[in-house]
């Protein structure tokens, strides 16, 4: 398991990550969130080690993170970079290599890999010759093709097209059962939802939320009602308990409560007020509660 | 097989195939080629003509200047007077000769009028060879006995042991130009090709997946190595190349021009100054590349590559310049004492190693500073590469830089 406690790093007077602390479980995808310049990134390269943290501790399995525990672990940086001259196959194989496969190893996972992600046409051909998008899988067979105990991908879906990143969803999903604990970041909140077991959101190098989607409902409970027909009477219940109208399109009307509501004497001032057909929370999204965790802060630094 | 063995081996391989490694390698081999091949041939075709003159005059000069002239001309005809006007269709005529040279006396002097087509090749030519036969005409004296008023007798005895006799010292004088001048190319290509790797990870970021991967240092290590040992063998093969055309290309250069053949002499030390070579240049290479590696790993994009690679060529562009001081006088105060200095002595020592019998202390302790300074070198760069591959955006100041090695 990985373990980061109270981690904390700067840079000269910026303080990048002040306070971040998450576990990650074996054969789990963990979701790293924020907001550009939250300190995803600065994070992620203390676990593998590029910077050492100026405080707390980072450990894996129990055991300080050493360059040998580093060469079982796998990186998909956000920035993109291959040996533009090197061919497909050569490239996956010599970073096989570099974490410790042996040739002939290396040379099978390679076309296994290759085959998964659907770029075995390619192996022969010198990376520059590919799409952006199938330089991104090369890389990403760059980065599992020793069967990483630890993944950490950073932003993996940025600029793939759905296909390819649908091919990347299934890699995730392929490593993770195998017992690989990956560690994702990502913008894009639908794919990042669909693949992660549990996330932890961070903002100006803290830790905002953390757990499972419905942990995160549960600190961040649903703000939303759909009320059916939405009448004169309705609204005015609505309005005095702070609540902001969103159009919709159904019919129904949709309104959004302030964090302190209390929904069960709104229901009850509802029924009052005349006939309903619907009262409906609307559970929220994880984009939902990444926005909320992300403002509850600013709220708080106002 | 260790993360430095694999870096070397995947940057092997890599350049190895590059365009511009083959291209570098096998154009050197022809350059070779050609610069020894070259003047041989530009002598066979050309010397007919710019050494051919039609020898015009009585006879009592005429005669006794053809014997005086030997191999330096060749008397393509030889009359009693030229037609008035001389023309080149003349010239065409009588061998196609280069001139026609009209001896005469003249007031107790003996003068040479030259006809030529080409000023320029006969404005240094000063008929030295004739000095007997004017002595002659002042005098009186025939040539045999004014001959030797006009030369002295010669006796050299060599102070230093290295150089058996002129011949030798000559050979050893252009191996030391020959070497010096390879050094210098191959340091400074090969230097130059770890900077344009180093460069290609940092500028694609694939620096950062390699270092989260493994050792900054065993990374530097192995593409220093990687890029020392492609160097020498692009050396070998450019050796191999000047084996196989210098010997003949040189008999060929000294049968068409008349030079004295050196192609017999040798130094006993050959073997041993080739093995300097190699020494001098793997210390001299591990200063310049991971210096200049260091150097690469604080840019973030190719075109900032000049601003930080420029100053660091100036310590090689320096050692080269002194070495070519150092050929004239290699025991100069100056000259012994930056064949001690890190960066310089590399060219400095080889070249006084070349030309003279240096003290075995001298070359002893030169050696031991630049195996010092290479590894500090390598403790410096690995310090400034470790936190340059993943530094982007301005490139930092010099203090920066400091700080960073103090740190």
């Amino acid at each position: 398991m990985l373990i980061l406690d109270h981690v904390r790093r700067s840079f000269g007077d910026v303080a990048a990550v002040r306070d971040v602390s998450f576990a990650v479980q074996p054969a789990s995808v963990f979701g790293l969130l924020g907001p550009n310049g939250a300190g995803k990134t600065t994070t992620m390269r203390m676990i593998l080690g590029i910077y050492p943290p100026d405080g707390g501790t980072i450990t894996w399995k129990g055991g300080v993170i050493d360059a040998h525990v580093r060469r079982r672990f796998g990186y998909l940086p956000e920035e993109r970079g291959l040996y533009a001259r090197m061919r497909v196959r050569e490239q996956v194989i010599y970073f096989g290599r570099l974490h410790g496969l042996e040739l002939g190893d290396a040379e099978r996972r390679t076309d296994d890999w290759l085959d998964a992600l659907g770029i075995a046409e390619y192996a022969k051909r010198p990376c520059s010759e590919l799409s952006k998008g199938n330089q991104q899988k090369v890389q990403m067979a760059c980065a599992v093709v020793h069967a990483p105990e630890l993944l950490i991908l950073d932003e993996p879906f940025s600029g793939l097209d759905p296909v390819n990143a649908e091919a990347m969803v299934r890699a995730i999903e392929r490593l993770a059962a195998q017992g690989t604990a990956l560690v994702l970041s990502s913008h894009q909140m639908w794919q990042i939802e669909q693949v992660c077991g549990s996330f932890c959101v961070i903002a100006k190098g803290e830790v905002r939320a953390h757990g499972t989607l419905a942990e995160l409902r549960a600190t961040f409970p649903t703000r939303t009602v759909h009320v059916a027909p939405p009448t004169a009477e309705t609204r005015a219940v609505f309005d005095r308990a702070g609540a902001v109208e969103r159009p919709t399109s159904d019919g129904s009307a949709s309104f959004v409560l302030p964090a302190t509501a209390d929904f069960g004497a709104l229901l009850r001032a509802v029924v009052e007020a005349g006939p309903v057909t619907s009262f409906e929370p609307e559970e929220p999204s994880l984009n939902d509660i990444y926005l909320r965790a992300i403002g509850a802060q600013t709220e708080r630094a106002a | 097989m260790n993360e430095t063995g694999l870096v070397f081996g995947a940057e092997f391989a890599r350049r190895i195939r590059s365009r511009p490694y083959i291209l570098a390698t096998v154009l050197g081999a022809l350059a070779i080629a050609l610069v020894v091949e070259a003047p041989a041939l530009f002598n066979r075709a050309f010397s007919s003509q710019a050494h051919a003159i039609v020898l015009a005059g009585p006879a009592a000069l005429r005669v006794p200047a053809q014997t005086l002239f030997g191999d330096d001309f060749r008397v393509t005809a030889s009359v009693d007077a030229l037609p008035q006007p001389v023309t080149i269709d003349y010239l065409d005529a009588h061998g196609k000769a280069g001139a026609a040279v009209l001896l005469s006396q003249r007031g107790g002097r003996l003068y040479a009028d030259v006809f030529t087509r080409d000023l320029s090749a006969w404005d240094d030519v000063d008929f030295r060879a004739l000095a007997p036969l004017g002595v002659q005409v002042a005098t009186g004296e025939p040539v045999s006995q004014t001959q030797r008023y006009v030369t002295v007798e010669k006796s050299l005895h060599s102070l230093d042991a290295k150089f058996a006799d002129t011949q030798s010292a000559a050979l050893g004088h252009g191996v030391a130009i020959g070497l010096v001048t390879v050094l210098y190319i191959s340091i400074l290509i090969s230097a130059q090709a770890v900077v344009a790797s180093v460069a290609e990870e940092k500028t694609s970021r694939i620096a950062e997946v390699l270092v989260a991967t493994i050792s900054p240092v065993s990374l530097l290590t192995g593409k220093t190595m990687a890029a020392g040992a492609l160097a020498l063998l692009q050396i070998a093969v450019w050796a191999g190349a000047a084996l196989a055309f210098v010997p003949s290309g040189f008999a060929a250069f000294s049968h068409s021009s008349g030079a004295k053949a050196v192609t017999g002499a040798s130094f006993a030390g050959l073997p041993q100054e080739l093995a300097l070579f190699v020494a001098f240049f793997i210390l001299g290479f591990a200063q310049y590349a991971t210096i200049y590696a260091a150097a690469a790993s604080l840019i973030s994009r190719t075109e900032d590559l000049g601003s930080v690679s420029g100053p660091i060529v100036m310590p090689a562009v320096g050692g080269f310049l002194i070495a070519q001081f150092a050929m004239a006088a290699p025991n100069a105060p100056f000259v012994v004492a930056c064949s001690f200095m890190p960066f310089l002595s590399p060219y400095v020592m080889f070249t006084r190693l070349a030309l003279e019998t240096v003290p075995a202390w001298q070359i002893g302790l030169s050696l031991a500073i630049n195996a010092v300074a290479a590894v500090a070198c390598f403790w410096a760069a690995g310090k400034v590469y470790r936190v340059g591959m993943l530094l982007y955006g301005k490139l930092p100041s010099p203090r920066q830089v400091l700080a960073v090695l103090r740190s």
